[in-house]
This record gives structure tokens, C-alpha cells and sequence, in this order.
């Protein structure tokens, strides 16, 4: 038999020539029908979470239903409950989940592996599933990829996409006269400038455990470092050694009393107090530093690319997306839904209310253009961050389990231990997870 | 017909639907996650459970380095947190067994810890306990302390994390302290008072050994709930600095529910049992023997 598998490019190939043939061929696409309401008066049942895309999109779906002539039912958890959710619902082959809103950048592998992603390939294909203004190719590179595993099969739509960039006191770095830093060798020399505590300290980053490494990728690309080579544990390379040791020691000497234990909430927390110069972290964070309620800061606040440096010039992002649930009994249905929550229209509404999403022509839309929510450096960020993306975390099964063994080194650091010493048994352990779970 | 054959097997027929409700919830759970730890299992769909005997007890008792220093940590925990709670407890029965005005209210102020939902409670101490904006800080300060990291180094976090614990757990020993109190009889205090005993002698010689069969069961109570702490710990630190508050049930908890070695955390789950059943047969003896 052939191999039949499909590669990426081929795909990619393969659907970008059918949305350039598009226009010109619609007449029988059409009359093979694309409607929505081609599922009319089915029911489905979807599994979201907590989470400012979904905030949005539950608003919306109504005007799905009517749209579709679909009932939808949907309930929405926090994100660790509904992956217990998911897990139990899925190993006990209930079939009683049509979608669900995936974090890729966890669960990708994990999920891909366990069988619960329906591949969404075919679906896309097919002129009378895909509405022909879906338009696959206006996602951008990284979230296509982000979506897509090493088989080729797409198990997801991206929808809400997290770039890391740069925070910082417009304020405090226009008394100091300096600017955001354009490269790693900057970022030392720059924070020990702003550092004046305990009015203000020079940095923040993420210190807890697992939380942290989403954001140890900031330093870590730019510096060189990978985390796999030839598919190997690469922790204990020297790009590694100088990447955790400049974010431990950032923390260490800059950081506020108690950053080892800081997730993003307590960051943000210090930042919005005022306490701190700089923060880098995901660019969704954002739109409560420009909330008057909970903010100090508001309109102080600058919005930069992160740093670039010896290996190159990227920004960590990490995807969310809408799945098809591979035990649902009404998987082409459940496409309708998945496809109209990502659709152009959707996504513009997501960009109006601050959540940023991975669709290169909302970007000009006119609407969003003329409404701005936030600062135009914030968009100019973000869209400048996405062109450098780079997936945030390893593409492995055991997702998590490397980010608590890479966390607890990076604690350690911070706490004073050598970083060649903590990451050697990082190197160790991470092996051992890949030993485990990637054969 | 009917009723006399119900009559005549009233012994069981009786109590069954209380057994099939323990065997359903109880039993069947237990049995179950003890096969499932002599199992690998990823929580895949497509592949199922694979039988590994005693694979995973094995990988338990002498590889995994973090289970160990988790047992450890734990066992540490429960002594720190129970000590506290027992000392202070019985302190405040006593204090509370004597009349004074505005007992009654006062009381029912000291209980009110013990009512509040454990998770709320953790999120109150998250901001109290923050190093630079909390409050916690700021009161160490007023009587002239340096500031404390709390939960935010790895030094402290375990103490900080069994002061919350102490906090709200320490109304729970002093209630059933303070009922054992109630029931003692009065007449060897006189006889004491007569051949000239000092209040602590009296205490240490009379309060306290009569008091024993009581304080173990609260301790044992306690001891059981804190071996087995969850929530808070999951709140405040998951774990965390590095692994410095990473109990037993906070690590099995991310075996399985984040690394999904399902097969593997069961077989912690396993050994948790038998710590926590350890526990308490040895506290139950205590309680039984007769010499002091």
C-alpha cells in the first residue's frame, strides 16, 4: 500500500491551492452546498474554559445557533478542571463531548497520542464543510503549526494566541533616559539601572514552578538554546547553562522579596502596584494594566518585542484552539461550530475586546483600526511578536512533566544554586520523561 | 407471605442497601485503585492498561527520590501542624473551662476558623502572606521582626504553610478537649486540693491523664486530615518552591492529573492508605493501653 500519510507541506499545498482556486471554481462548490444550517436541529455539547477568548465567543454563540438552527449546549471550567473533565470523559468513552477548547501548548501531543483529537484534515477539504471564507492560509505560519502534528493531521483550530513581550514603565525609563532592551546583552545593565528598591525593583519575571517555564523561552531562544536535539534531552548545553543562569540571577539581585514563588498573578500584581520597571510575559496580561479599577500604572505602561541575542530573534507563543472530539457522534456538525468560533468575523471581535488572535487580516481590519482597546504599541508588539514565533514549550507527551522538572531547576537558581549543577539533573530527569514517553 | 419471609431474613436484607452503597463508593474505589496500581497506564484511549505486578511499589520504595523526600516532608508536616494544634488547643480548653465574662461569645469566635471552607481560607493567606504587600509582613513588622519570605522560599514554606493549618485547626482540638473537661469528675480535685497539690500538679497529674482518651481521639482526627492535606497546600504553593511543600497527595495528584501515570500514582495512592492506616492503629493502641 502507499503511504498515505499526509505531510504538512503537502497539505498545506493541497488547501492553499484550493482557497486560490477558490473563486474561480465556487459555482460547483456551491452547488455541492456549503450551509450552515446543513446540521439543523442536531444538539451539541461542548467543554470550554475559563478564559478571555471564551468570554467573548459564549456572548456570540446564539447568533451560532440561529446561524446553524443548532441547539448548543456548552459548560465552562477552569482550565485544570476541565482537563480532569476531559480526561475522565474521554477515557471513559462517553461520547457525551462534541468540542472542546484545547490548550495546545499542554495538551497537543498528549491528547494526539491518547486518540481524543479528531483530525480535522478531510473536514477542511471539503467545499461543502468549509465555508469559503474560512480561508485556512489567513492563519499565521506559527499557529498552522501550532495545530498540526507530526503526521500532518490538524487536530485543532487556533484560536487564542499568547506572544511574550516586554512591560515596561514608560515613566521610569524616560527619567532614566533608557530605552527597552534590543538585545540580551542589554537586559542586565538596563534592569540594574531601574533597580531601586524597595520603591522599585528592576524586573519580574514568572519564579513558580512550571508556571516559569513559559517564560524561561524569552531567554532561552534568543540565547540558542533548544530543547530537544536529534530528539534528545538538550538541558545541559552550554546556551542552557548562560540562559538559566541570567534569568535566576535577573531574579535573584532584581527581582521583588519572593519572586521564587511568583506565577503570573503575583507578577502582574506587582507590576500594576507599581513596584516594578520591567515585566516580560504573555501579551494578554495587558489589558488589565489599562483597567483603572485594578491598575497603578495605567497609560505608564510601554509595550516592546522581546529582547534578540546570539541565536537569533523570537517570541514564545503558545496556542489555543477549538477541537473535534474524536468519540463525538456528530463530528461534522461539531466542525460547523469549531470552524464558525474561529471564523474571520469572530476573530475580529476577539482582537475588539483585547484577546489576540493568530488571523493575519484582522489585523487591518478597519473596525479594529478605528476602536482601538489598547495602546497602538501593544498591537505593533504583538504583531511584530507573532512574525517571530516560536513555539513556547517542547512538543512532547509529558508537557507538564517537563515544566515542573525545568521549573524546579530554575527555582533552585534563583535561590542561589549553580545553574550548570541544577540543570544537569534537569538533563537527567527530562531524559528519563522523554525515555518514557516518547518511544 | 411476603412479610414473614422478610422477617426471617431481616438480618441481611436490612442492612443490604447500606452495603451495596459502602461497596459501591467505598470498597469498589479502593479495590479498584489497587489493580490499577499493579498497572502502566497513560490515560490513552488507544492503548490500554498494561499489567506490571509490582513494578510501581518497587519504583516507589526505591527509585523515585521525590516520593521519598515527599513521605518525609509529609510525615513532618502532620507532626509540626498536630503538636501546635494539640498544645494550643488544650491550652485554650483550659483557659475556656473557666468562668469569665464574655466566655460564651468568645467561644464561638475561637471555632469560627474551623467553619471556613479550606480553599478560601489558602487564597485569604495567599494575599496575607505576599512579601512585599501583605499584610502578614506588616504585622511581623509592628512588633519589630524582620520580614518573612511565608510561602515564598523553600526555608519557610512548609512552617508557613502548617501555621494555616494551625489556624484553623486548632478550634477542633479545644472543642473536644473542652467536652472531655466537662466530663471529669470533681472528686479527685478535692482530694488533691486537701493533701496540699499545686493547680499544676494538678494539671499535669489529674487534667491531663484523665483527659487522655479524649486528646487521642482529636489527635488522631487531626493526624489523619493533616497526612492527608490537600487543599490548601494546592493553593498556596502547589508544591512549591522547587518541590520544598510537595506532600504525598499533592505529588500523587500530579501523577496522575498532570503527567497522567495513572498506574503509577494509584500505587502512591496505595501507600498513602497504608501511612495514614499505620497512623492510626498505632494512636488506637496508644489510646488503649492503660499505662501512662
Amino acid at each position: 500500500m502507499a503511504d498515505r500519510r499526509l505531510t504538512r507541506r503537502t497539505f498545506l499545498k493541497s488547501v492553499a491551492a484550493g482557497v486560490a482556486a477558490g473563486p474561480f471554481v465556487s459555482t460547483p462548490a456551491r452547488a455541492q452546498g456549503f450551509t450552515w444550517k446543513r446540521f439543523q436541529g442536531k444538539e451539541l455539547f461542548l467543554l470550554l474554559t475559563k478564559h478571555p477568548f471564551i468570554d467573548v465567543l459564549e456572548k456570540n454563540i446564539p447568533e451560532f445557533e440561529s446561524l446553524s438552527g443548532m441547539k448548543v449546549k456548552w459548560e465552562t471550567l477552569p482550565e485544570i478542571q476541565a482537563r480532569q473533565k476531559l480526561t475522565v470523559e474521554m477515557t471513559a468513552n462517553s461520547g457525551g463531548i462534541d468540542a472542546f477548547f484545547t490548550s495546545l501548548h499542554v495538551e497537543k501531543k498528549r491528547f494526539w497520542k491518547a486518540g481524543w483529537y479528531h483530525p480535522l484534515n478531510k473536514f477542511l477539504d471539503d467545499k461543502s464543510l468549509t465555508s469559503p471564507d474560512f480561508d485556512w492560509n489567513d492563519f499565521t505560519p506559527g499557529a498552522r503549526a501550532g495545530v498540526t502534528q507530526p503526521d500532518g493531521s490538524i487536530s485543532a483550530l487556533a484560536a487564542f494566541i499568547d506572544a511574550n513581550v516586554v512591560f515596561y514603565r514608560k515613566d521610569l525609563f524616560g527619567s532614566k533616559g533608557v530605552t527597552p532592551p534590543k538585545t540580551l546583552a542589554d537586559l542586565e545593565p538596563l534592569v540594574q539601572k531601574l533597580h531601586a528598591p524597595p520603591a522599585t525593583y528592576g524586573i519580574v519575571l514568572r519564579g513558580l514552578k512550571n508556571a516559569n517555564a513559559t517564560q524561561y523561552p524569552s531567554i532561552l531562544f534568543p540565547m540558542g538554546g533548544t530543547y530537544l536535539k536529534d530528539g534528545k534531552a538538550a538541558l545541559d548545553t552550554k546556551e542552557q547553562v548562560s540562559s538559566l543562569d541570567l534569568y535566576a540571577r535577573l531574579l535573584r539581585q532584581y527581582g521583588p522579596p519572593g519572586v521564587v514563588n511568583f506565577n503570573w498573578y503575583e507578577c502582574s500584581a506587582s507590576f500594576m502596584q507599581g513596584q516594578v520597571a520591567m515585566y516580560m510575559d504573555g501579551v494578554n496580561f495587558a489589558s488589565q494594566f489599562e483597567d483603572a479599577a485594578k491598575s497603578k500604572v495605567v497609560g505608564k505602561v510601554g509595550y516592546a518585542v522581546l529582547p534578540s541575542g546570539p541565536g537569533g530573534h523570537f517570541s514564545p507563543i503558545y496556542i489555543t484552539g477549538m477541537a473535534v472530539s474524536s468519540q463525538s457522534r456528530s463530528k461534522e456538525a461539531a466542525y460547523l461550530f469549531t470552524q464558525w468560533a474561529t471564523n474571520k468575523a469572530n476573530m475580529v471581535r476577539e482582537l475588539m475586546a483585547g484577546v489576540g488572535v493568530g488571523r493575519t487580516s484582522t489585523w487591518d481590519n478597519p473596525d479594529v483600526k478605528a476602536k482601538p482597546k489598547m495602546p497602538a504599541d501593544w498591537y505593533q508588539a504583538y504583531q511584530a511578536s507573532l512574525k517571530i514565533g516560536r513555539q513556547g514549550l517542547p512538543e512532547i507527551v509529558g508537557v507538564t512533566e517537563y515544566r515542573d522538572i525545568i521549573g524546579v531547576a530554575i527555582q533552585k537558581g534563583i535561590e542561589g544554586a549553580p545553574a550548570a549543577q541544577v540543570l544537569a539533573q534537569a538533563q537527567k530527569e527530562f531524559q528519563d520523561l522523554l525515555n518514557r514517553t516518547e518511544s | 407471605m411476603l412479610s414473614r419471609w422478610a422477617h426471617r431474613h431481616a438480618s441481611w436484607l436490612f442492612p443490604a442497601p447500606a452495603v451495596v452503597l459502602v461497596a459501591t463508593i467505598i470498597v469498589y474505589p479502593i479495590a479498584y485503585t489497587g489493580w490499577m496500581s499493579l498497572h502502566e497506564w497513560f490515560a490513552s484511549s488507544l492503548t490500554g492498561p498494561r499489567f506490571i505486578g509490582l513494578a510501581n511499589y518497587g519504583k516507589i520504595v526505591l527509585g523515585d527520590a521525590r516520593f521519598r523526600e515527599a513521605v518525609v516532608r509529609t510525615l513532618y508536616f502532620t507532626t509540626l501542624a498536630v503538636a501546635a494544634e494539640t498544645l494550643l488547643g488544650v491550652a485554650m480548653a483550659l483557659l475556656f473551662n473557666r468562668e469569665f465574662w464574655g466566655r460564651g461569645l468568645l467561644r464561638t469566635l475561637a471555632i469560627l476558623p474551623m467553619v471556613a471552607t479550606p480553599t478560601a481560607i489558602a487564597l485569604v493567606f495567599v494575599m496575607m502572606y505576599h512579601p512585599t504587600l501583605g499584610v502578614a509582613n506588616y504585622l511581623v513588622s509592628l512588633v519589630g521582626l524582620s520580614p518573612f519570605r511565608w510561602t515564598y522560599s523553600s526555608q519557610t514554606a512548609l512552617y508557613a504553610l502548617a501555621l494555616v493549618d494551625v489556624w484553623q485547626w486548632t478550634p477542633l482540638i479545644m472543642l473536644i478537649a473542652l467536652a472531655g473537661l466537662a466530663s471529669l469528675p470533681r472528686e479527685p480535685y478535692e482530694a488533691a486540693h486537701l493533701d496540699g497539690a499545686t493547680p499544676l500538679q494538678a494539671l499535669w497529674h489529674i487534667t491531663l491523664p484523665l483527659l487522655r482518651p479524649a486528646l487521642v481521639v482529636a489527635i488522631l482526627f487531626r493526624a489523619i486530615d493533616a497526612l492527608k492535606t490537600f487543599d490548601i497546600i494546592f493553593v498556596m504553593t502547589q508544591g512549591g518552591p522547587a518541590n520544598s511543600s510537595e506532600t504525598i497527595n499533592i505529588l500523587l495528584f500530579n501523577q496522575a492529573f498532570s503527567y497522567f501515570n495513572m498506574g503509577y500514582s494509584a500505587s502512591m495512592a496505595v501507600a498513602l492508605f497504608a501511612l495514614v492506616m499505620g497512623a492510626s492503629l498505632i494512636l488506637i493502641k496508644v489510646r488503649r493501653s492503660t499505662t501512662w
